[in-house]
C-alpha cells in the first residue's frame, strides 16, 4: 500500500494509507526506504476482520476519515535523511564481549553472539570470490540498501561461516534480489522463512550435512549459512521485529537442506534444482518462503501406489489459507515442498515412478471439495470479490477447478503437477517425509548457480 | 562507540548505504470540492466496505467530490504489484485523478 502510495506521490499526486493500528511501525520503517519518511497515513482502528459492520463503519467514520482528510489537505513537514556509518566505517572498537553488546544495542545483531566482522577476517572471504567487493547485487526493499559483495562477507563472518563459503553466500543474495522471490514481502503476517536447498559437488566438499537429522542444527555449514540468510535479511534488507518484519508470530531462521545426490543418482531422479533449469552436478542455492512444515512419520507400503495416499492426504492437511495463492488473489503461486526421505525415494522409484510421475499423482490425489476451498477463503479469512466458478468464467483459472457446478466437485491445490516440489534427504533408513505450506508469491521459490572462484573454493 | 584499553576486535558496520534519496511529498489540495479521489486496493480485509464508507463520509462534506473505483487498478498486493504500481502513474494522470487513497494496510 505504501508503494502505491510512493509512486503516486512521486508524480505529484497527494495519497493517504490506511493503516491499521498495530502496523504504524511498519508504515514508518517502510517510508524511509522509499526514500518518503513522512508518507501520510489514516488510522483505521484495530482490525477489520474481527469487527461488526455496524462497528466497522462507526471506526471508520469517527477516526479514519479524519485521517484521510488531513492526510490529503495538509502537508507535513519536511523530514531529512538521518546520518549512518559508511560502508567499511569501523563502528566498534572492543573486546569480544564489548563488540557484542554493541552489536545488540544497536539491533546488528539476532541476539546470538556473533564474529566481530573485523577487516581481516572480511578480507579472508574475498578472496573467495571474483567479484568486485563493492559490486551491487541489488537495492532489495524495504531499506533500498545497496546489496553488496561487501556486506555480503561482513554478514557471512558476523554468522560463523567458514571463508571457503563465500560463494555460496553471493549465490543466495543473488536469490534474494531476484523479483520473482519478493524478499520485499518478507515481513509479512504469516512470518514465513526461508528454507534454503542446496546441490552440487559442494555439499560434500563444504561440509554439509545431508543425511540424518539434516534440519538439525549442529553442522557448521548447514547452521551458519541458515544464520547468514537472516542475519543478511536484518542487517542489509531491513526486516527487523516490531519494524519492518510484521511476523505475528515468526520462526526461526532454518539450516541449509542439501539433497542426497548419492541417493538421486541411484534412482535416476533430477536434482530439485533441475527444477529451474539447472542440470544435474550444478553446485546451486534454491530459495523459498515457508510458514511452517509437518514431520509426516512411518510412511508404509511396498508400492508407490500404496505410499501415495499417506503423503497426499499429509499434503492437504498442510494447506489452509495458502490456498489463495492458487486461485484467490495471488493466482498459481503455491510451490507445495515436500522432502522425501532416501528410502521413500527409492521405494518410489523402485515401482517405477520417475519424479514427474510422482508429481503427476500428487496433483491428481491432493484434492478437495470445491466448497470446502471456497469456505476456507471467503468466509473464514475473509479474502472476497470472488468465487471459484465466477473467476473461471473471467477466465482466471484453469477448467480443473470448474469442471461442473457441483460444489462437492473435487478441486486440486494447484495448478498443474510441476507447481509440486520434491527433493530427497534426510535419515536414509527411515520411511518418513516432510511437507512444507508455502507462501506463495510472498517468497516463490529462485534458485542461482554457486559461481566458484577460479581462485580458489 | 565502545572503546577499550584491550580493544583487540574492530568491528565493521554490518549495513550498507542506503539508496534511496529523501524526496519530497507532492503538494496537498487546497479542498477536496470537485476534486477527484481514487481508491487504490489490495482487495483484503475489507477495504471495499471502508472505502464505502469514506465515500458517503467524503460525499456529504465536499458534494462536488468524485470518486475512481478501486476495479479500475488491480490488486496492488500480491502477483500483480508491480504491474500494478508501475502503471499507476499514467492510469492516474488519464483518469484525472488528484488524489488517492490506498488500503488496506492490516
Amino acid at each position: 500500500m505504501l508503494r502505491v502510495s510512493a509512486a503516486a506521490e512521486a508524480v505529484g499526486i497527494p495519497s493517504s494509507t490506511l493503516v491499521c493500528e498495530s502496523f504504524m511501525a511498519l508504515a514508518k520503517a517502510a517510508s524511509v526506504g522509499l526514500g518518503m519518511p513522512n508518507l501520510q497515513v489514516a488510522t483505521v482502528i484495530g482490525h477489520p476482520g474481527l469487527q461488526s459492520k455496524e462497528v466497522l463503519q462507526r471506526n471508520v467514520r469517527e477516526v479514519t476519515l479524519a485521517g484521510v482528510m488531513d492526510n490529503l489537505l495538509k502537508l507535513p513537514a519536511q523530514v531529512t535523511a538521518s546520518q549512518e556509518p559508511g560502508a567499511r566505517d569501523i563502528v566498534c572498537r572492543g573486546t569480544f564481549e564489548e563488540v557484542n553488546e554493541y552489536f545488540i544495542a544497536h539491533e546488528l545483531s539476532d541476539g546470538l553472539p556473533i564474529v566481530p566482522p573485523t577487516v581481516e577476517k572480511v578480507e579472508a572471504f574475498l578472496r573467495h570470490t571474483d567479484r568486485h567487493p563493492d559490486e551491487v547485487l541489488g537495492v532489495p526493499l524495504p531499506d533500498s540498501r545497496a546489496a553488496t559483495i561487501w556486506s555480503v562477507a561482513v554478514n557471512g563472518v558476523m554468522a560463523g561461516c567458514r571463508p571457503e563459503y563465500m560463494p555460496v553466500l553471493v549465490a543466495l543474495i543473488e536469490a534474494m534480489v531476484d523479483p520473482a522471490y519478493g524478499v520485499e514481502h518478507s515481513g509479512n503476517t504469516p512470518g514465513a522463512d526461508t528454507l534454503i536447498l542446496l546441490n552440487g559437488p559442494i555439499i560434500k566438499r563444504l561440509g554439509f550435512n545431508y543425511t540424518q537429522g539434516v534440519m538439525r542444527d549442529g553442522f557448521q555449514a548447514n547452521t551458519s549459512v541458515g544464520r547468514f540468510w537472516r542475519l543478511y535479511l536484518r542487517n542489509v534488507v531491513g526486516f527487523l521485529p516490531h519494524q519492518n518484519d510484521k511476523a505475528t508470530f515468526g520462526n526461526t531462521w532454518r539450516v541449509v537442506v542439501p539433497e542426497n545426490e548419492d541417493v538421486l543418482a541411484k534412482i535416476g531422479w533430477p536434482p530439485y534444482c533441475a527444477d529451474f533449469g539447472l542440470p544435474a552436478g550444478s553446485n546451486a542455492v534454491a530459495v523459498a518462503r515457508y510458514t511452517g512444515g509437518n514431520h509426516i512419520s512411518s510412511v508404509s507400503g511396498a508400492t508407490p501406489e500404496a505410499l501415495l495416499p499417506y503423503i497426499a492426504d499429509a499434503v492437504l492437511k498442510q494447506y489452509s489459507w495458502q490456498i489463495m495463492f492458487s486461485v484467490c488473489q495471488h493466482s498459481s503461486t503455491l510451490r507445495p515442498l515436500i522432502l522425501l526421505s532416501p528410502i521413500l525415494a527409492e521405494t518410489i522409484a523402485a515401482g517405477g515412478w520417475s519424479k514427474q510421475e510422482f508429481k503427476q499423482r500428487l496433483f491428481d490425489t491432493v484434492r478437495l471439495p470445491a466448497r470446502e476451498l471456497e469456505k476456507i477463503l471467503r468466509d473464514w479469512t475473509q479474502k472476497p470479490i470472488w468465487n471459484l466458478a465466477a473467476e473461471h468464467m473471467a477466465g482466471h483459472l484453469p477448467d480443473v477447478f470448474h469442471e461442473s457446478d457441483d460444489p462437492n466437485r473435487m478441486v486440486p491445490i494447484v495448478w498443474r503437477a510441476e507447481d509440486y516440489m520434491i527433493a530427497v534427504t534426510g535419515d536414509l533408513g527411515r520411511n518418513s517425509c516432510y511437507v512444507f505450506a508455502h507462501n506463495g508469491v510472498f517468497g516463490f521459490p529462485v534458485a542461482k548457480e554457486v559461481k566458484l572462484s577460479r581462485k580458489g573454493t | 562507540m565502545t572503546n577499550s584499553e584491550v580493544a583487540p576486535y574492530a568491528a565493521l558496520w554490518p549495513r550498507s548505504p542506503r539508496q534511496a534519496k529523501v524526496k519530497s511529498l507532492a503538494q496537498r489540495l487546497a479542498t477536496l470540492e470537485g476534486k477527484t479521489i481514487a481508491w487504490v486496493w489490495d482487495y483484503v480485509f475489507r477495504g471495499d466496505e471502508v472505502f464505502e464508507q469514506l465515500e458517503q463520509s467524503l460525499k456529504a462534506r465536499y458534494p462536488g467530490v468524485k470518486f475512481v473505483h478501486w476495479s479500475e487498478f488491480g490488486k496492488s498486493h500480491g502477483a500483480e504489484e508491480r504491474r500494478v504500481v508501475a502503471e499507476l502513474p499514467q492510469k492516474l494522470k488519464a483518469l484525472g485523478v488528484d488524489a488517492i487513497v490506498s488500503g488496506m494496510g492490516c
